[in-house]
């Protein structure tokens, strides 16, 4: 029944090729007619197609004929970020191979190994894939050595393709036939269907995707979340061809979607299980584990009267990003806003980019900061989302940070930079290992705080881009922490406040108050601005008045041009939020991430 | 993370045209204005003509001018004659203002020619204004002979200051001497004269400055402007402060420079009646006026600014792009803008309110069919309270402290 069936997913680490070898494939299978193509075709958000990058993954089916045989292909196209990692586990799951894509030229990075790892303890089969043959420096013997080195590949297993001019693309096709296992499951048995992932349309609703582990499922088939619970008839089913096409039913081993007339994608619970609605119910599969926000921040309109309109906006949002979560928070300072919670700095960057776009409200937002624990002198654990909720030091017994462990992949001439760099951030090594002759893997114990900011930055500036990094959470530390909080004319801005090494405190003290003057425009009056930690100030910054606020020469040909540079300025204004009556700028809130660095 | 440049935030829709099509020149005919049938532009009656030639470009200057390349007077007025020429009828004016650049430093001939083009093209009304801008070094007895002949009745003489070292860092080519002369000169035989000041250079004290100042109220002028060394973007001022070569002065300084300006000058009877020009009764430039009062105006030459029928569109900056343009028949036109009543009206307003007298917000709204006390009343309260703005009925008027924080109040009007 399913043995001409072959589910798989392509991973790789980010900019690899897999979208754009998603690309061939739906070009080999004519599923995708050659005049319809389009670079990196799968990647059809808006904010895909600007970045460049992959952000959710997706499925599709494909028909092939091989040999006088018919088989169905289900892919999932992965993204490459390490942000986005949830969407390739749960991609893992739902498929028996994985095409472990790696870049001739850069060969293995960070995330391959994570991936490749990821795909191993799911029991897929691995297909190594070097893509970009094509390019001039392509090194494919080496690269393949890299993997046989790191991951325990057999180099003679390597398939080698270029996913730009298609050359190696029909040997990849036969050997996804061949080695891919078909999925197993049983045909006859009661219906058991995995959800994955899921989507939103303005028309049809909540798109559940899923993946059939045994049994078939019908159109106007009664179904059941055995999570949720709740019961559903089936509008629609189909597969994605890469468009929604309805069909009768879905077979066991089958990629495919359901529609439910379900409202709301917080009905649909990703690593659910689907089964029938009577007592022969399939057990519910294991699941997913829960995605793990990595970073937080305030959210808060700029005018107050824009908070209902920035709820529904982010309730929209959420629709479409379960990802992402966000509750209402209220800070003396910003007012009335929300604590949103992210998968990364870069997921964090893209929801504040989509609620721009799709609302019209204005947003401050505050300095990202990680979650804390905190054991109190009465023995409570609280779990610190806002750096402003951190009590006073008397009544802390233990301040506990996150720690992730990263593995940083770098040519071996920049082994000392990163050396330095990690040290510099807290970083306690675990291990060093070679990868071909010229590439190093460190591995660090790193806090969280210290790598969310910049630390990717500063890695790629430190190794002239060579260097890659991917990390994963490990787990809560006992450390030195210690909460600063900053002043302006006296009054302590809660949302202003960060978590910092005890040792670092009067270096990042000095440093925020010198960039907070850099970044509170002048006033009628003098602002001071400070840092202390409890009632001790550390640094003292002061914005001298503004005396004067007037063009001097303004006549006809400056007329178009003086207005334009007003309402700027206006616009500018809109981004503040006053703080007494004090106007503070998105930038400045941002300004307490400075003074990462050590002092020369 | 910038996002400073969203067009949909300023809340209305400003069309900006960048105008580098193969069209040729056109005038923007009265068009009606959606949902206000009966509203009509202001018909222009004044006029700006540019006149790009100049000795060589001075260190803060960033207008579009032309050091030093007399060759090219003929081929202007050529492109000044073919851009005149889409007028159509001559459209007389109350006030014509020729600006530069330096358009004195054009040859008698070419001067003539460019007196025959414009007064055929726009006539000047009786009792109208005729303003020439000129370096005191370009004075001579024939020069004014001339403009006087020609109808000149104000003299614009960008003297800057009297004192040596400060002519020399602003790169003036005149001494004091020449600049008493010139007024005099100028004084005799147009007899409206005004001239321009510069203060806040670096290095200069407040009793330097007084020293200017006191210089210039002894001569014979009805009209001053005075100006605090502004430092334009691409000007050779601008990097050398960026670079940190320069160090400008106390805001204090400037602040005190300023109030000495508004003081000297009342003594001396000059009325200060905008934010940097003081006349004697009689002789404020009636020109200068229609631009802060929104009226419409013409706009000739490279870099010129007009707005006439709701439209301001700005003439090609470069002389060189202009010559270009209207030799091969083209528009010289680089932006255009459609503004809408509701935009004339803020403008009016941010702009009117330079002026000493004041503007009269029920005045523009029946102008426009727009009220700009409601649509902006909150910013307009906060400028009340704080004490830049002096309200009576519908008349608002900067105050002293308003004065130096015109650009808040402007703001708060758009
Ligand atoms: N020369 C060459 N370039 C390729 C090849 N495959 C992909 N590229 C280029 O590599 C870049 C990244 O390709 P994508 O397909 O978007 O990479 P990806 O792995 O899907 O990236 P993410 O989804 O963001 O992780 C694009 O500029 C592609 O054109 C190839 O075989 N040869
Ligand atoms: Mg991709």
């Amino acid at each position: 029944m399913t043995e001409h069936i072959r589910n798989f997913c392509i991973i790789a680490h980010i900019d690899h090729g897999k979208s754009t070898l998603a690309d061939r494939l739906l070009e080999y299978t004519g599923t995708v007619q050659k005049r319809q193509m389009k670079e990196q075709l799968l990647d059809d958000l808006d904010l895909e197609r600007q970045r460049g990058i992959t952000i959710k993954a997706r499925a599709v089916s494909m028909r092939l004929q091989l040999d006088g045989q018919a088989y169905e292909l289900n892919l999932i196209d992965t993204p490459g970020h390490v942000d986005f990692h949830y969407e390739v586990s749960r991609s893992l799951a739902c498929c028996e191979g994985a095409l472990l894509l790696v870049d001739a030229f850069q060969g293995v990075e960070a995330q391959t190994v994570a991936n490749a790892y990821a795909a191993m303890e799911h029991d897929l089969k691995i297909i190594p894939v070097i893509n970009k043959i094509d390019l001039a420096y392509a090194r494919p013997e080496e690269v393949a050595e890299e993997m046989h080195q790191t991951l325990g590949i057999d180099p003679d297993d390597c398939v080698k393709v270029s996913a730009k001019t298609g050359v190696g693309v029909d040997e990849l096709v036969r050997s996804i036939v061949r080695l891919v296992p078909a999925p197993g499951g049983d045909a006859k048995g009661p219906l058991q269907a995995m959800v994955f992932d899921s989507s939103y349309d303005d028309y049809r609703g909540a798109i559940t995707y899923i993946r059939m582990m045994n049994g078939t499922v019908r159109k106007g088939q009664k179904i059941r979340f055995l999570r949720a619970g709740s019961q559903h008839e089936i509008i629609e089913l189909g597969q994605f061809v890469p468009g929604r096409k309805p069909c009768d039913e879905l077979k066991v081993g089958q990629v495919g979607y359901l529609i439910c007339n379900i409202k709301s994608l917080g009905d649909v619970h990703i690593g659910d299980t689907i089964s029938t609605t009577g007592n022969d119910a399939a057990e519910p599969l294991p699941g997913y584990d829960r995605p793990k926000r990595m970073v937080y921040c305030g959210l808060f309109p700029s005018d107050g009267q824009d908070f209902s309109e920035l709820r529904e906006a982010l309730e929209r949002l959420a629709i479409n990003d379960p990802s992402f979560e966000f509750e209402p928070e209220t800070s003396d300072a910003l007012g009335f806003g929300f604590r949103c919670g992210f998968l990364g700095l870069l997921h964090m960057e893209i929801v504040q980019q989509r609620l721009e776009q799709e609302s019209d409200v204005d947003l401050v937002q505050t300095a990202p900061n990680v979650t804390y624990e905190i054991i109190t002198k009465r023995g409570d654990t609280l779990t610190i989302h806002k750096p402003q909720d951190v009590p006073d030091s008397g009544d802390i017994e233990e301040f506990r940070q996150p720690i992730v462990r990263c593995n940083i992949v770098v040519p071996i001439e920049y082994i000392g930079a990163i050396m330095k760099l990690a040290q510099e951030r807290r970083g306690i090594q675990r291990s060093q290992e070679y990868i071909g002759t010229q590439r190093a893997m460190l591995t660090y114990d790193i806090p969280l705080a210290e790598v969310i900011y910049d630390l990717h930055d500063k890695i790629k500036s430190a190794t002239r881009g060579y260097g890659t990094l991917d990390y994963e959470m490990v787990g809560y530390e006992a450390a030195d922490l210690c909460r600063l909080d900053i002043l302006v004319n006296g009054n302590r801005v809660d949302a202003l406040s960060v978590v910092c090494n005890k040792a670092d405190a009067d270096r990042r003290g000095r440093a925020v108050a010198k960039k907070l003057k850099a970044e509170i425009e002048r006033h009628m009056f003098e602002v001071a601005v400070q840092a202390a930690i409890g009632s001790r100030v550390i640094a003292r910054e002061t914005v001298p008045a503004m005396r004067k606020n007037v063009t001097a020469k303004c006549y006809g040909g400056d007329i178009t041009r003086k207005r334009k540079l007003l309402q700027k300025q206006k616009e500018g204004k809109k981004r503040m939020k006053a703080v007494g009556n004090v106007e503070i700028s998105q930038k400045a809130f941002m300004a307490v991430l400075s003074g990462g660095e050590p002092e020369q | 993370m910038g996002r400073e440049t969203d067009p949909r935030c300023f809340g209305r829709a400003i069309e900006t045209v960048a105008l580098n099509s193969a069209e040729p020149p056109t005038e923007h005919v009265a068009e009606a204005v959606p949902g206000q049938p009966d509203f009509v532009w202001p018909t222009p009656r004044n006029a700006y003509v540019h006149v790009p030639f100049c000795r060589h470009r001075c260190g803060y200057c960033h207008f579009s001018v032309l050091p030093g390349r007399l060759d090219l007077a003929e081929p202007y007025l050529d492109a000044l004659e073919a851009e005149l020429r889409v007028l159509g009828s001559p459209r007389p004016v109350e006030t014509l203002f020729i600006g530069g650049g330096t358009p004195t430093r054009l040859p008698p001939q070419q001067l003539g020619r460019l007196f025959d083009l414009l007064e055929t093209a726009l006539p000047l009304a009786t009792g109208g204004e005729l303003s020439v801008e000129a370096n005191p070094e370009d004075i001579t007895p024939d020069l004014v002979r001339l403009l006087a002949d020609r109808g000149v009745n104000r003299i614009s003489l960008g003297v800057q200051s009297f004192s040596a070292p400060k002519l020399r860092l602003l790169q003036r080519s005149h001494d004091r001497r020449s600049a008493c002369d010139a007024v005099a000169m100028a004084a005799a035989k147009i007899g409206n004269v005004s001239i321009d000041l510069i203060f806040a250079v670096p290095g200069e004290t407040p009793e330097a400055w007084r020293s200017d100042l006191a210089t210039a109220l002894e001569l014979p002028i009805t009209h001053l402007s005075t100006y605090s060394l502004t430092y334009e973007k691409g000007t050779e001022f601008w990097s050398r402060r960026s670079r940190g070569e320069w160090v400008t002065i106390a805001e204090e300084d400037d602040v005190s420079m300023y109030r000495d300006a508004r003081q000297l000058c009342e003594r001396a009877g000059l009325r200060q009646y905008e934010i940097s020009n003081f006349a004697c009764p009689g002789f404020r430039c009636r020109h200068n006026l229609a631009y802060w009062q929104g009226r419409g105006w013409y706009a000739l030459g490279p870099g010129a600014a007009k707005f006439v029928n709701g439209y301001r569109e700005v003439n090609h900056r470069s002389p060189t792009t202009y010559l270009r343009r209207l030799q091969e028949g083209r528009s010289p036109v680089a932006e255009s803008e459609r503004i809408t009543p509701t935009q004339w009206a803020c403008e009016r307003a941010a702009f009117g309110v330079r002026m000493l007298d004041g503007i009269d917000l029920e005045e523009i709204r029946r102008d426009t069919g727009i009220c700009v006390a409601t649509l902006r009343g909150r910013a307009i309260r906060e400028c009340v309270e704080r004490g830049w703005l002096s309200v009576a009925g519908s008349h608002y008027r900067l105050t002293d402290a308003g004065l130096l924080m015109a650009d808040g109040v402007a703001t708060a009007f758009l």
